[in-house]
């Protein structure tokens, strides 16, 4: 598979999601779980950046989580 | 933090106690899209967040250390406008491999020491490091320049102790609805380290949908670095040597592109999509690394010796391709079956030097008794090698274009295990503790081993420990 390919399924794939999205998820009455820190995207945005930076040092990946690297000559 | 590996011994001594605050590398800090930020329900107005954390990473057997306090604040306004700041500053020391084979004799590795016309005088050397005079060479900067040599005994990883480096980031971004959209941010980041430099330019366009269960995410990332290496810019697949390099510097770039789906599946069920694609291009090569070219039959590190008596070892300096595409996917599912948390996040990743790799990570935060909470996590990792990675080259081989004996270039295994032990002050303030240990496994015994090859590991892969320390505040 070529990767523009993949990029395309992927995109197509996030496309058909976000139309899924539509008919999901709580009410507004229904979101107090989602508003406490613990249940927030990225609560502890410190001990991910240490995670990532470090992680981005030793291995050959990066990304996914955000962008990669924050710009180190440490890879 | 590409670490310096030479270093002044004056400057040193100077640079040792101070341990300023920096800023952080902007990538670190994230806006937490609409759909799923931490609220006061009662204002529907997101909290502000303040959080200030001290790191502390160590390797096994000597290896690098590192210390690093880092700060960042997130502002929300009544209007939807976020301010976003981050300070970081570490400082690296330690051994670090250079690159080469282990042997079952001693090799001895020469770098540059001092530049021409430089005004340091040099006594000494650090890392166990001794100060040679070389020969006059043609090109050479200095009439008589000197080098560092260092020894690596018989059966060992040859690594340079003498590395130290010091890193200051940090990072300012605002964000605010505009156009219709509700998030329009830009963001700006600047780092600085002894012998590297970047600068990052970000946009981002955040739009909500489906009653804000659903966040549409698009960001650009534009990076701008330069490498100046102590020494020079080594002429790549050259032999290694303490000559002073023409070329000061090189520089650079690198775009990514994220798009990403924030999606609140259920009151209790969220979940996060990221496809991402990136490309750079410039200099991407270890500017100190080597590669060794050894006996095809005994196995043994070529030697050389230069006009003036120095016997060294006659390695590579590596050279990677001036350009790189990646491409990750990356799927996060968080729950909340109170008192427990668990989340899963997987990623694949692929990119045009030949690795592939795939992470799966698994958290689960257990609240405990009173205030306080347990988190602990396992990451399990693996890639393939770069198409040009080789733990050596032989000597009867033509020399390729491309090669590297990084070992973050290789095929390995990572597992990291870690837990976080938490304590709510308040309900909206804490402090936490945390402590990870990582450890690479790679095939250090590969069939194709020539000579005293087959009774080394050739893997030079880490075993980290690293411990954390932080406090995060919520307030309007």
């Amino acid at each position: 598979m070529t990767r523009t390919l993949r990029i395309a399924l992927a995109i197509t794939a996030l496309a058909l999601l976000t139309s899924a999205c539509a008919s999901i998820g709580p009410k507004p009455w229904e979101k107090d779980l989602m508003a406490r820190k613990e249940m927030s995207v990225n609560p502890y945005p410190l001990v991910a950046a240490a995670d990532d930076h470090i992680y981005f040092s030793k291995e050959a990946s990066s990304g996914g989580r955000g962008f990669a690297g924050g710009g180190c000559g440490c890879n | 933090m590409q670490l310096n590996k030479s270093r002044r011994p004056g400057q040193l001594r100077d640079t040792l106690a101070t341990l300023s605050l920096g800023l952080v590398a902007a990538n670190t800090i994230h806006v937490a899209p609409a759909a799923a930020q931490s609220t006061d329900e009662n204002l529907s107005l997101p909290y502000s967040q303040l959080d200030a954390a001290y790191l502390s990473y160590q390797e096994a057997n000597g290896r690098v250390s590192a210390s690093e306090p880092t700060a960042s604040l997130a502002i929300h306004g009544q209007g939807g406008q976020v301010l976003t700041l981050g300070l970081t500053a570490d400082t690296v020391s330690g051994a670090t491999p250079n690159g080469a084979v282990p042997s079952d004799l001693a090799q001895n590795f020469v770098t540059p020491l001092k530049a021409s016309g430089s005004s340091v005088t040099v006594t000494t050397a650090s890392g166990g490091s001794t100060v040679i005079t070389l020969p006059p060479t043609p090109g050479q900067l200095a009439a008589a320049a000197l080098g560092r040599m260092y020894t690596v005994p018989g059966n060992n990883l040859p690594m340079d102790r003498a590395f130290y480096d010091e890193r200051k980031a940090g990072t300012i971004g605002w964000s605010q609805p505009l156009f219709g959209i509700d998030q329009v941010g830009a963001s700006f980041s600047y780092s600085t380290e002894r012998d590297y430099s970047s600068l990052t330019f970000s946009g981002r366009l955040a739009q909500d949908f489906n009653d804000h269960n659903s966040t549409l995410n698009l960001s650009v990332n534009f990076e701008d670095d330069t490498s100046t290496p102590y020494g020079g810019v080594p002429t790549p697949m050259t032999a290694m040597s303490g000559q002073w390099k023409n070329t000061s510097s090189k520089g650079r770039t690198q775009t990514d592109v994220v798009l990403g789906l924030t999606e609140v599946m259920s009151r209790r069920w969220l979940a996060q999509l990221n496809v991402s694609y990136g490309i750079s291009s410039g200099y991407q090569n270890d500017p100190y690394r080597i590669v060794s070219v050894v006996d095809p039959v005994t196995g043994e590190p070529l030697m050389q010796t230069d006009t003036a008596g120095n016997t060294q070892v006659y390695a590579l300096y590596e050279n990677r391709p001036g350009s790189r595409t990646r491409e990750s996917v990356y799927l996060d599912n968080k729950f909340d079956f109170d008192p427990v948390i668990p989340e899963l996040s997987l990623r694949y990743y692929h990119d045009s030097w030949g690795i592939s790799s795939q992470t799966a990570e698994l958290t689960t935060k257990i609240k405990l008794f009173g205030s306080f909470y347990l988190t602990p996590n396992v990451r399990w990792y693996h890639q393939s090698a770069a198409s040009f990675f080789h733990y050596y080259l032989l000597s009867d081989q033509a020399v390729p274009t491309y090669a590297s004996s990084d070992s973050r270039l290789g095929r390995f295994t990572s597992l990291t295990y870690g837990a976080q032990l938490g304590f709510n002050l308040t309900d909206h303030s804490e402090i936490y503790v945390r402590g990870e240990y990582a450890r690479q496994q790679g095939d250090g015994h590969p069939a194709y081993a020539v000579g005293q090859l087959r009774n080394q590991d050739l893997f030079a892969g880490i075993k980290a420990t690293w411990f954390m320390v932080g406090y995060s505040w919520q307030f309007h």
